[in-house]
């Protein structure tokens, strides 16, 4: 009986450095390319141990040359697209948690539906619309498009949040006389404030990530890191280095986030249908 | 309305404020619902009217005739685009499957909570954590035909590789793209259900065991129905997102070789931004919002027909 006991320890473990090996081990390979003299990269068979360099992270950080700094630009469509989100999603939200409303689970379901539109399919309306405009390759096309995405996620999330405020602390608020208005901004939203970070959080890694819009929206001069990588890979044959350097700053920040918020990271993968 | 201007100007406030008290939530509602609707009908409707025209940027800049159903013929019958329908269901349904599968399997070993283990579990969600693209870009270098770790060991286990690369071959390259999405996206599955089977009470187990259930009835009878609405919320929005899939083509194999791994997602970009086809993407566009709109109306009605909101 002990010794089955052992066995199972044992392949339990054995069955999560698998995991890892499968799951994580492509990331630091791919981490190495970034640090790696560029004649070493596809050595065959692999080489494992090399004399690191960080000319790919000069290049990409110190030395764009005619491209603009991309870690700025993705920083500024992000942080964008979050500030522009939270005042439309969080209302939304509160109302949808705290009010009984006639057709909600339509209106759940139809912000769950936008999700699940191909944004790719709207990138041509929105080139020739943001053209007629004259708004073409700024940061304010990429910042509002990415509200398809972001507001009925943040909805989601936000509310599963605002759901969890007990109701006897505004009806508190009610008696002293305070109106709604007060309640949700003295009340309600301070309590919720760690939803309103997480929900924040989600919603700067959802356009960090994003390549669409950027790709048809951006200039040269405001391209994020997704259309940096796009653009070493095009011009004159691939250069490995730079991808690699520059997909790394790509994917560092998300990775912190994700790692940091752990306990809020189903949460936000489920829109909270979770408890996480 | 002549009743209130006879009245008092303090016995109109709460009139009025009962109004907007009646309606508050929608208030708070309509701007989202708005900035929504502004982003999503202008493209829907400027690709439902550009679809029955020819127009082709590279051509001239404006719509040259009137085609009616044209381009949705013309779409249709195109050998390209039905193999880019064909490829996307793949896809979508075996990706969402396998992904599934091996999530609620890590998922189950991750419950075995063993010391160390909650790092296993940390860390595993970091390739979800990746810009779609940027996986393109990580794949693309370990099957590169030429050195890349893929290729080395499956070449080392005495593996068949094509001489064209695993992305060269016509063979290979779907089950490549398949692969990269099942790598990305597996551990989604897997801390999601991981997490939601935390949340299902020892008791009912223990009771289920001692009833002599196996593993296997406990996990389909008791686990899988207590975690049903996160499994059904979950499994749609993978199943749309990879149904849109266009990053991770564009970086692996821009659809080749061939027609072999051209996705519907991929079709919209190529007719859209690098044909600039835009009556006939438009008709993809439609083609494809009401493929998608069925999928999804039929699978809601059926899952969340017994959930209480």
């Amino acid at each position: 009986m002990k010794s089955r006991k052992t066995f199972y320890t044992a392949l339990t473990y054995a069955a999560g450095l698998l995991f890892l090996a499968v799951f994580i081990g492509p990331i630091l390979w791919f981490l190495a390319l970034a640090i790696r003299p560029a004649e070493t990269a596809f050595a065959m068979p692999p080489q494992l141990t090399f004399e690191p360099t960080f000319d790919a992270f000069r290049h990409i950080l110190v030395d764009p040359g005619t491209n603009a700094p991309q870690l700025v630009n993705s920083l500024i469509v992000a942080i964008g697209a979050v500030l522009l989100n939270l005042p439309f999603s969080v209302p939304a939200a509160y109302a949808l948690s705290r009010f009984k409303l006639r057709g909600k689970k339509n209106i759940m379901l139809w912000y769950l539906g936008l999700l699940m539109a191909p944004p790719i399919a709207f990138l041509i309306p929105y080139f020739v619309l943001i053209t007629r405009i004259g708004l073409q390759g700024s940061y304010f096309s990429m910042v509002l498009v990415l509200q398809t995405l972001t507001i009925p996620f943040s909805v989601w999330l936000m509310k599963s949040f605002i759901d969890e405020v007990p109701a006897e602390l505004e009806e508190a608020g009610r008696v002293d006389g305070a109106r709604w208005y007060t309640i949700m901004w003295r009340i309600t939203l301070p309590i919720v404030r760690p939803g309103i970070i997480v929900t924040s959080m989600f919603a700067f890694v959802f356009a960090w990530n994003n390549a669409a819009f950027p790709l048809v929206l951006s200039s040269r001069s405001t391209a994020t890191l997704p259309i940096g990588t796009l653009g070493y890979f095009a011009t004159s044959g691939v250069t490995w280095n730079y991808i690699a350097a520059a997909a790394v700053l790509a994917m560092i920040p998300p990775m912190i986030i994700f790692l940091v918020f752990d306990r809020y990271v189903v949460r936000g993968l489920t829109f909270g249908s979770v408890k996480g | 309305m002549h009743a209130t201007t006879l009245r008092s100007p303090q016995a109109l406030a709460p009139v009025r404020r009962g109004f907007v008290r009646r309606n508050l939530p929608y208030f708070l509602i309509a701007p989202s619902v708005i900035m929504l609707l502004a982003l999503i009908a202008y493209p829907l409707l400027f690709a439902l009217k550009s679809s029955f025209y020819f127009w082709n940027l590279q051509v001239g800049p404006q719509p040259l005739a009137f085609v009616e159903l044209d381009n949705y013929v013309q779409a249709l019958n195109a050998f390209d685009f039905r193999a880019a329908l064909t490829n996307t269901l793949i896809l979508s349904i075996l990706g969402t499957a396998i992904e599934f599968s091996l999530g609620l399997a890590i998922a189950l070993v991750l419950l075995k909570a063993l010391p160390g283990m909650n790092v296993v579990r940390a860390l595993l969600i970091l390739p979800t954590t990746i810009a779609p693209i940027v996986v393109g870009f990580l794949f693309r270098y370990l099957y590169d035909p030429g050195g890349g770790l893929v290729t080395w060991l499956l070449q080392s286990l005495w593996l068949p590789v094509p001489a064209e690369g695993i992305l060269g071959s016509p063979a290979t390259a779907l089950a490549a793209i398949l692969f990269v999405d099942i790598w990305q996206w597996t551990p989604f599955f897997a801390i999601v259900l991981y997490a939601s089977l935390l949340s299902v009470p020892d008791e009912i187990i223990e009771a289920a065991r001692l009833d002599r259930a196996s593993a296997w009835t406990i996990l389909t009878r008791i686990k899988l129905p207590l975690i049903r609405r996160t499994a059904i919320i979950i499994v749609m929005l993978r199943f749309m997102q990879i149904f849109n899939t266009f990053d991770t083509v564009l970086v692996l194999t821009r659809g080749g070789p061939g027609t072999s791994t051209r996705t519907l997602g991929y079709s919209l970009y190529e007719q859209g931004l690098v044909n600039f086809n835009v009556g006939l993407v438009s008709a993809q566009t439609w083609i494809a919002v009401l493929i998608v709109n069925i999928i999804v109306a039929l699978y809601v009605f059926f899952a969340f027909r017994n959930e209480e909101w």
